[in-house]
Formats: structure tokens, C-alpha cells, sequence
């Protein structure tokens, strides 16, 4: 039980930092982004390849990534993105379905099929509470804590955060009082996409990244921002985390005594979550609180 | 020079004119009540003069400047303030947050003038009564008082040009009175007000002159008990004088 706890800790740490930059985006913009997976792997594999290939420090690279996960995501808004969302918001989902499929046909071309994993090896382990867990696990669980941390502090304690958070509650307002809306619209996405990035980054240290990822990386944190009332980014958070835990007990308990869920069924576990708040929820766990930030 | 001018102001949306030929100014001081029929395109004419929507054709001058081409937020900076019909205060914001955030939003040199900023979110809340509810969330707020903080939110990021649609839409009879207070308030500041309101009795008490829009364009114009004994006004909201 305990190490079904300390796996979904892990995976929703990761599914945290992503779903969060997505809330922060929805609720602004209202639109979706279908690549933010592959978006995630690109920074993923762009640090792995810092890091194996050109052989530079781990931290070096974590840097260098996420610049190419900022400047990737910089890039999708302006051609995917901001050309379409203000026509309507559904165009950019059709654009950044495309835009996901030019993706993992480009990450299939460069970096192949195999895993690749940013630290290779066996990792050093060690027994909590019963449950084995890795350095760099507690590591990567504790920098997440620290940037929901940070990313509080700023939208809740800075000038800019407080900007930020109108243009989520009301951007014809916050731009009646001189808040310029589309660039914190451009820096709010660079921000979600260099998030998503830190997950890329996660994954490729924690796992490996191949590029059959992606599409989960993007529904989970989808389930997570529909479950926690759109554009509520405390809210996605935290349902992230939960729908980890799911997945973990879905798949770890020893039904009835009598049988074991599949391991190909956990990320099913995501979209039954997304039909499940749909049905009976549609507002979200906090419903009352969307377009929150 | 007029502060507002608006001259042969057009909008067409997928080929329908939703504005046509507007054309009037409001002189610096002045409170001027935009009246007309659902659908007339009193809000529309607010949205392209905040620049939510851009003309297709005439000119909007501000204090002399041509303003047409510039953003919303550009608008704001020179002087346009905007208070929403869907009231647009931020409502997960507390009610201190929703003045600071417009005082943070000034350029550097008009925020360096006003000071510590804490106490001038403090007199603002004092100002509306609002001075206990600070560290409340602005949506716990009851209509009356979400309207009076969203004016005096406007009134404290330095606009002079109040653009004020349906002030009283949601807000107690018994509060109507401080709104009205409160828009008076602004045009003895030497504040600009043009204001959307469907309480004509509101209006007329407050307004120096009334403009009436019907289908997208201005079908009459003068004080308000001019405007209140015109046939026209009888004809565009009853179809035709009931007494004749």
C-alpha cells in the first residue's frame, strides 16, 4: 500500500507541473493545446541529448532544455495559436492536433523509437516505510513541491501574478485598467509549455521517454483541469495527484482477492475520470470555482 | 476641444452595419446618459470606443488625439475607464487586490506620484464604505457593492473619461441612490462620464445631456427633459406616441 502511495507521489508530481501550466492557460485563454505532450517530450529529449550526447552537466542541460521548451512554446503560440484563437476558441484544437502529429512524426525521425533515459542506469534505492523509493525520486517530489511553491508565491504575493490572475477572472476589465492582456496571454502559454517541459525533463530521469508518451502526458492533464474546475489551477493540481493515485491503485490492488487490473489499462483510468466529471460533475470537484487562479 | 469626439463612426460585423454614422462630443466635466432599445448598439458603441471592437469606419478622437488604432489597454493608459454591465471586478480577488492590481497596472511615474500604495487602496475602500471587507473576496460582495468598487477602482487608475454601462443593472434600489452619489461625485472631480442606463428617471437626474441611439445610429440628442418630451423617444420605445 505504501509503495502504491509513494508511485502515485511520484507520477503526480509530475502530472502536477503539467496540468498546472494547462490550467494557467485555459483559464486565460480558453483554448486547447492537443501537442502539450510532445511539447513535453521535445524538452525531455533535448535535455537528454545536452546531457548524453554533447555530454554537458545534468543542471546545464535541465537549463538548456527548458530555454528550447521556452523557445518551442513560443514558437506554437505564434503559428498555432494566436492567428486563431481569437476567431474561435476551438480553432487552436484542431491546429495543435496537427501540430501534435508533425510532432511525434519529428521526435520519431530524430530521436527513434527506443527509450531514452536522461540518467541511464540503475538508480540507488533505499526502503522507506516499506516502500523503495530512489534519491532522485524525492529529489524531482520535492523540486515540484518547490516550484508549486514558487508559482504560488508569484500569483498570489507578486504585481505580476495579481495581473496574471485578472486576466484570468475578467480580460476586458483587467485591459480597461491598462493590463496588457496579449502578452501575459504569450508569456502565461511560454510558461505552461516550459512547465510541461519540467515534466519532460521528470519523465526522462525518473523513466525513459519515448514517444508512445505523449498522448497520455496531454489527457491526464486534461482529466486533471476538467476535474478541478477549468481554469482552476489549485484545483488541477491537485487533481492530478489524484487521478496518480488512481492509476496506482487501480492497477496495484488485488481486487476482491481475486484479480489484478491490467497494467495496460491504468491510462485508462485518466478518461474514465474525464467521462466520469462530465456526467455527474461538468463544473469540476470545485465547481463555483472556475476561471480560478 | 471636446474630450471624446466620435465622428461618422461605423461598424459592420459579416456584412451587417451594426453602427453607422455616429457622430457627437462630450466636453471635459460633462455626464452624458446613452439610452436606446435592447439591440440599439449602445454597448457596441462602448466596445469600440474601449477598442474591443475596431471601427470600420470614422474617427475617435481623445483630447485631440486619434485613438482608433490603438488597444484596449493602450485606451486605458490615455485616460478610458470602463465599468461593465457583468460587473468587472475580479471575483476570486480580495477587495484590496482589486484596487491594487489597477494601481500596478499605471505607467511607473503616475504610481511613483500616488505613494504608498497600501494606504490608497486603504482610502479608496474607506471612500465606498468598503474599509472592513478589504481582505474579502470582491465575490462575496452584494451587487450595490461590487458596482461602487469597480467605480472607484476606475476612479483611483486615473481615467477621466468614465465609460459606465448599466450601472444600476443588479444593484438594490436602496444603493441605486449611492451609485448616483458616487457618478456625481466624479463629475464634480472634473471626471467625464458616458453612461448606458435603462432607468430613465436615473437619467434624467443625473445626466447634463442625453444622447438616444436606435439601430445603430443617433436618432436624437439634448438635455433631458428635451429628450424625455420628444416624440421620437415615445416612438422608438412604444412604436408610435400613445397619446396621439
Amino acid at each position: 500500500m505504501m509503495q502504491l502511495l509513494i508511485n502515485g507521489l511520484i507520477a503526480g508530481s509530475l502530472a502536477a507541473l503539467i496540468a498546472g501550466g494547462l490550467a494557467l492557460v485555459y483559464g486565460v485563454l480558453g483554448v486547447f493545446n492537443m501537442a502539450l505532450g510532445q511539447m513535453a517530450l521535445i524538452t525531455g529529449y533535448c535535455t537528454w541529448w545536452f546531457h548524453q550526447v554533447l555530454h554537458l552537466p545534468l543542471g546545464i542541460s535541465v537549463i538548456c532544455g527548458l530555454i528550447v521548451g521556452g523557445l518551442v512554446s513560443w514558437f506554437v503560440f505564434e503559428i498555432f495559436v494566436n492567428p486563431f484563437y481569437k476567431r474561435h476558441r476551438f480553432l487552436p484544437l484542431v491546429t495543435t492536433i496537427a501540430l501534435s502529429m508533425i510532432l511525434d512524426g519529428l521526435i520519431l525521425l530524430i530521436f527513434e523509437e527506443q527509450p531514452h533515459a536522461i540518467i541511464p542506469g540503475i538508480k540507488d534505492t533505499f526502503q522507506v516505510m516499506g516502500a523503495w523509493v530512489s534519491s532522485m525520486q524525492i529529489l524531482l517530489v520535492l523540486l515540484t513541491v518547490l516550484l508549486m511553491m514558487i508559482m504560488g508565491y508569484v500569483l498570489h504575493s507578486t504585481s505580476f501574478g495579481r495581473k496574471i490572475r485578472a486576466v484570468v477572472q475578467h480580460d476586458q476589465a483587467a485591459m480597461s485598467l491598462g493590463i496588457k492582456a496579449p502578452l501575459l496571454h504569450r508569456y502565461i502559454f511560454i510558461m505552461s509549455g516550459v512547465l510541461a517541459g519540467l515534466g519532460g525533463i521528470y519523465l526522462g530521469i525518473d523513466q525513459s521517454l519515448t514517444p508512445v508518451f505523449a498522448f497520455p502526458i496531454t489527457i491526464k492533464a486534461y482529466a486533471a483541469i476538467i476535474a478541478g474546475g477549468k481554469g482552476n489551477i489549485w484545483g488541477a493540481i491537485l487533481c492530478a495527484y489524484l487521478i496518480a493515485f488512481l492509476e496506482q491503485f487501480a492497477v496495484g490492488i488485488h481486487w476482491f482477492g481475486l484479480f489484478y487490473i491490467p497494467a495496460g489499462y491504468q491510462q485508462a483510468v485518466a478518461l474514465l475520470f474525464i467521462i466520469f466529471f462530465l456526467l455527474f460533475r461538468p463544473n469540476g470537484l470545485f465547481a463555483g470555482r472556475a476561471r480560478t487562479a | 476641444m471636446p474630450l471624446l469626439s466620435l465622428k461618422d463612426l461605423s461598424l459592420t460585423i459579416d456584412e451587417h452595419q451594426i453602427l453607422q454614422g455616429i457622430s457627437f462630443d462630450v466636453e471635459e466635466g460633462q455626464i452624458i446618459g446613452l439610452i436606446g432599445p435592447n439591440g440599439s448598439g449602445k454597448t457596441t458603441l462602448f466596445n469600440v470606443i474601449s477598442g474591443f471592437l475596431k471601427s470600420s469606419g470614422g474617427s475617435i478622437t481623445l483630447g485631440g488625439e486619434e485613438i482608433s488604432n490603438l488597444s484596449p489597454s493602450q485606451r486605458a493608459k490615455r485616460g478610458i475607464g470602463r465599468v461593465f454591465q457583468n460587473f468587472g471586478i475580479f471575483r476570486d480577488m480580495t477587495l484590496e487586490e482589486n484596487i491594487l492590481v489597477a494601481l500596478e497596472a499605471l505607467p511607473r511615474q503616475q504610481r511613483k506620484d500616488l505613494g504608498d500604495l497600501k494606504e490608497v487602496v486603504a482610502g479608496t475602500l474607506d471612500m465606498v464604505g468598503l474599509s472592513d471587507a478589504g481582505k474579502k473576496k470582491a465575490g462575496s460582495l452584494s451587487g450595490g457593492q461590487m458596482r461602487l468598487l469597480e467605480i472607484a477602482r476606475t476612479l483611483k487608475a486615473g481615467k477621466d473619461l468614465f465609460l459606465l454601462d448599466e450601472p444600476t443593472a443588479g444593484v438594490s434600489p436602496k444603493m441605486t441612490g449611492q451609485v448616483a452619489d458616487i457618478i456625481k461625485e466624479l463629475k464634480s472631480n472634473g471626471k467625464t462620464v458616458l453612461i448606458i442606463e435603462h432607468d430613465l428617471p436615473f437619467i434624467a437626474s443625473i445626466c447634463d445631456e442625453v444622447v438616444v441611439l436606435d439601430v445603430g445610429k443617433v436618432v436624437l440628442q439634448g438635455t433631458p427633459a428635451e429628450v424625455k418630451e420628444s416624440k421620437e423617444l415615445k416612438e422608438i420605445y412604444f412604436g408610435a406616441d400613445p397619446t396621439t
